[in-house]
């Protein structure tokens, strides 16, 4: 590790870690990004080499991504799924057979995802889906779906990449594939954003998605953290909100390699979603409650302070298990009863005292589960979480 | 600083109310005269208090419209709230005064109490020296109580569902709920200077076909609520049903169990009032059968022995009343409670102890939800539709009880939707519906709606 230089490139920090320590740098948005990082990491950066230099960033925005599949319980789940825990927050689903029932996006999407069907079976896609295409502005488009179409679409649908269909023959999910061509998608994605693809002046490693690596990270968390399982991580930004977890403790059970999923708020950061989370505030019956217990009034989410910034953080984490609990349908239910430890991380750990964030959780169990008992909280301050995913990433490829 | 405070300071920093000066409203509060206090008068008094409905958007003609009502030998004074001012509309209510200020002409159907501030409304009530209570169907009522009690305005009508579910359609129910605790906190806190500051719930709901069951719970709940926060004087109410047995039935039982639930919960200091308000469905267009309406109000409010009852007026059918068609209304009230003295208590044990168990039934299923919080376990309730107003237009309502009348007239429950009322006490209710046959229901409904027309 002490040969390498890792750096996180945020949309409201910049992380470097080498030789066992990480340095925080808050953002000038003054600045470009490279620009910005170049200023004040440039003698750090010019002790390493290109190729002992690895990044990962969530700030540029990330991929829009159009998911059509054949059913909502198989291809399109997996679908989302796969794109969610490779880094992806921006996900519209569209079922097969609805296909035309509604105009087709106007705006650009960055990669369209077809799936369904399972191998062996012919004429699952027919014309309808070339007669969509059509109307669709898109810079990308992979085909994970039965094999037979696949071969068939790829001669009439230009740039069409055919990956292993996510489907295997007991309708179980496999990722590998689309998985991969997604990661590298996202590097691709960032030669063409001119503020980041300049970091590739400073290593030739690939560069990945911060959600990726992190969701890269959580089978270490046992051994490297004070975790008992169950547990989720909770990564809260300036930007989104990921929540990390365990497949045990979804019901809903998707049958995988993998042992951990990612699930992404998008609009709900301190920050740059900020109105979004206040809206989402405003709306929930129990907040009202909760800033009474902060010792707040509701004029707090009105207000431009430190203190509205450390409450909204707080209702931040308060709004992500509500979420994310049985009492909202519109998410992953999980099994929250059955939590040892929750992980926090990313900015909020910059500002919340550990009583802080522990008094939110002990909220939640109590008032909404109706739980005694709520699970031990462990604070990820200096984003080890993140140099955990690194280092094993740059283990692997470099 | 209490949090309380400091929501409070928020609250009454508004740009179109007056500086608020809290110190000097409570040695207003400590010194006002007795004579501004309901809850003095309904200690001290036998008699039972007359209040009119109204309100009119300038001073003067709210000063006229009281001079009026004195002179008709008022008890009570009201003070009806525009429209836009219930919607915390400040902006528009503004306008729309300066418009009838300019013009003469009422812009607004109610009194702005915002706009004009608590300075200069105070000189009125003190003037009259006269309780006077807020009407307003204001969800969130938090500056508007503030404003009010400043201005010397000493008891307070609504509540987070009675001022809501009929009134709204989509105010969240909520946030209803924790601003109405901010309203019992605020008179609870200025009752200690004084005589207390009494709350009054809503009886009437929507006022159409309401079956006894829900009224009665509701308001067992509003003032359950109340009394947590610290209110120690506080009105049951209901409105003329359009069956005299029922509302003697109602009288009984909510008079009972109002005390009964109190003194369960701990406040056996409360006290507590019952309030009839005169028939509040679609009236009559012939004014002399709105006469005999309103006198059999009176003759029902005589019988059930309420401490209070609310008048309408022989013009209700056709819009807001003037102030002398109103002045006539109470001295009329006022004339035949003279004539119905020492009226003997009467009774119906079999309908009293059926509505009794009903009721019952309803307060079980609220208090036994498992939220940690009364106003929670209410919330609840109404989510999962144990506690509806039937023919409300709030989202939240469940909207599924059906009620038509019976051939004497008492209100039914004809469909229960999910009313956790028992199994016997639904087949009863069904049991006195007789629905001719070929007709609907619906036809029902709209014929029983219509009675009195």
């Amino acid at each position: 590790m002490s040969e390498k230089l890792l750096i996180d490139i945020g949309s409201t920090y910049f992380k470097v870690y080498e030789n066992g320590s990480i340095r925080h740098y808050f953002r000038d948005f003054s600045q470009n990004i490279y620009d910005d990082l170049m200023l004040k990491c440039a003698d750090t950066l010019k002790r390493y080499s290109p190729s002992q230099i690895y990044i990962c960033s969530s700030a540029n925005g990330g991929l829009s991504t159009l998911i059509i599949g054949l059913t909502r319980s198989f291809s399109i789940r997996y679908a989302v799924n796969i794109a969610f825990n490779s880094g992806i927050n921006i996900i519209d689903t569209l079922l097969y057979r609805e296909l035309g029932d509604d105009p087709a996006p106007r705006e650009r999407v960055d990669v369209v995802i077809l799936a369904g069907g399972y191998d062996g079976r012919d004429g699952v896609f027919d014309d309808r889906l070339t007669e969509y295409l059509s109307h669709l502005e898109y810079s990308n488009i992979v085909y994970a779906g039965n094999r037979e179409d696949g071969e068939r679409m790829a001669r009439s649908i230009d740039n069409l990449v055919v990956v292993e269909n996510i489907m295997d023959e007991k309708l179980q999910m496999r990722e590998n594939e689309l998985k991969n061509y997604l990661t590298d998608l996202y590097q691709a994605d960032i030669m063409g954003k001119e503020e980041i693809k300049r970091f590739y002046e400073i290593t030739t490693n690939q560069i990945y998605s911060t959600p990726y690596i992190v969701n890269r990270a959580m089978p270490q968390l046992r051994k490297k953290m004070d975790v008992a399982d169950p547990f989720i991580a909770i990564d809260i930004g300036g930007a989104t909100t990921d929540i990390h977890y365990s497949r045990d403790l979804v019901r809903d059970n998707i049958v995988t390699e993998s042992s951990y999923d990612r699930m992404v708020f998008k609009k709900l950061g301190v920050y740059k979603s900020r109105e979004s989370l206040v809206f989402s505030a405003r709306n929930n019956e129990y907040v009202f409650e909760l800033l009474n217990t902060l010792n707040v009034t509701e004029n707090i989410l009105e207000e431009y302070s430190d203190k509205a910034v450390r409450v909204l953080m707080q209702l931040a984490i308060f709004l992500v298990l509500f979420k994310m609990s049985k009492y909202h349908a519109d998410y992953i239910e999980l099994e929250l009863e059955r939590l040892n430890s929750i992980v926090f991380t990313g900015g909020i750990t910059k500002v919340l005292e550990n009583a802080e964030i522990e008094g939110i959780v002990s909220f939640f169990y109590r008032k909404i589960l109706k739980f005694h008992r709520s699970p031990s909280v462990v604070i990820d301050r200096d984003y080890r979480i993140w140099t955990y995913g690194m280092d094993d990433s740059a283990g692997e490829r470099g | 600083m209490s949090l309380f405070q400091r929501e409070r300071e928020i609250i009454v920093d508004n740009e179109f109310t007056d500086s608020f000066d809290f110190e000097e409203i409570e040695e207003f509060v400590s010194g006002a005269s007795k004579n501004l206090f309901i809850s003095h008068r309904f200690a001290t008094s036998d008699k039972m208090q007359v209040q009119p409905r109204g309100g009119f958007p300038t001073y003067e003609k709210v000063f006229r419209l009281y001079e009026e009502f004195k002179s008709a030998g008022v008890d009570i004074l009201p003070l009806t709230i525009d429209s836009n001012t219930r919607l915390n509309d400040y902006a528009t209510a503004r306008k729309m005064l300066e418009l009838s200020e300019e013009n003469d002409t009422d812009m607004l159907n109610g009194y702005p109490l915002i706009n004009h501030g608590y300075r200069t409304t105070r000189k009125m009530m003190v003037h009259f020296d006269t309780p006077v209570s807020l009407r307003h169907g204001t969800p969130d009522a938090r500056l508007l109580v503030e404003t009010a009690i400043a201005s010397g305005i000493f008891e307070i009508e609504g509540g987070p569902i009675t001022y809501l579910l009929p009134y709204s359609k989509n105010f969240p129910l909520d946030k209803a709920f924790l601003y109405w605790k901010y309203v019992e906190k605020v008179c609870a806190h200025y009752s200690q200077f004084n005589e207390a500051i009494n709350r009054e719930s809503f009886g009437p709901l929507s006022a159409t076909m309401q079956p006894p069951a829900i009224v009665l719970a509701i308001q067992i709940i509003e003032m359950l609520l109340s009394l947590e926060e610290g209110v120690r004087s506080f009105s049951v109410s209901f409105s003329q049903s359009g069956s005299v047995v029922q509302d003697v039935v109602s009288a009984n039982v909510l008079k009972r169990l109002a005390r009964k639930y109190a003194d369960t919960f701990g406040f056996t200091d409360a006290a507590i009032h019952l309030v009839y308000h005169q028939w509040m469905g679609a009236f009559p267009r012939d004014k002399f059968f709105s006469d005999s309406l309103i006198t059999t109000g009176t003759v029902i409010a005589a019988m059930v022995g309420a401490d209070k009852i609310i008048t309408k007026t022989r013009n209700e059918a056709y819009g807001i009343p003037t102030k002398e068609a109103n002045a006539l209304a109470v001295a009329n009230v006022q004339y035949t409670l003279g004539i119905l003295r020492g009226l003997p208590a009467i009774s119906d044990e079999r309908e009293e102890e059926h509505l009794e168990r009903m009721v019952d039934a309803i307060m079980q299923a609220v208090l036994n939800d498992d939220a940690d919080t009364l106003w929670r376990k209410v919330y609840n309730s109404i989510k999962k539709g144990y506690i509806e107003i039937p023919f409300s237009p709030h989202i939240i309502n469940a909207n599924e009880v059906i009620t038509v009348r019976d051939p004497d007239g008492n209100i039914r429950i004809y469909d229960r939707g999910r009313l956790p009322i028992p199994d016997d006490c639904f087949e009863y209710e069904r049991s006195k519906i007789e629905l001719p046959e070929g007709k609907r229901v619906v036809e029902k409904i709209i014929e029983d709606i219509g009675i009195m027309q």
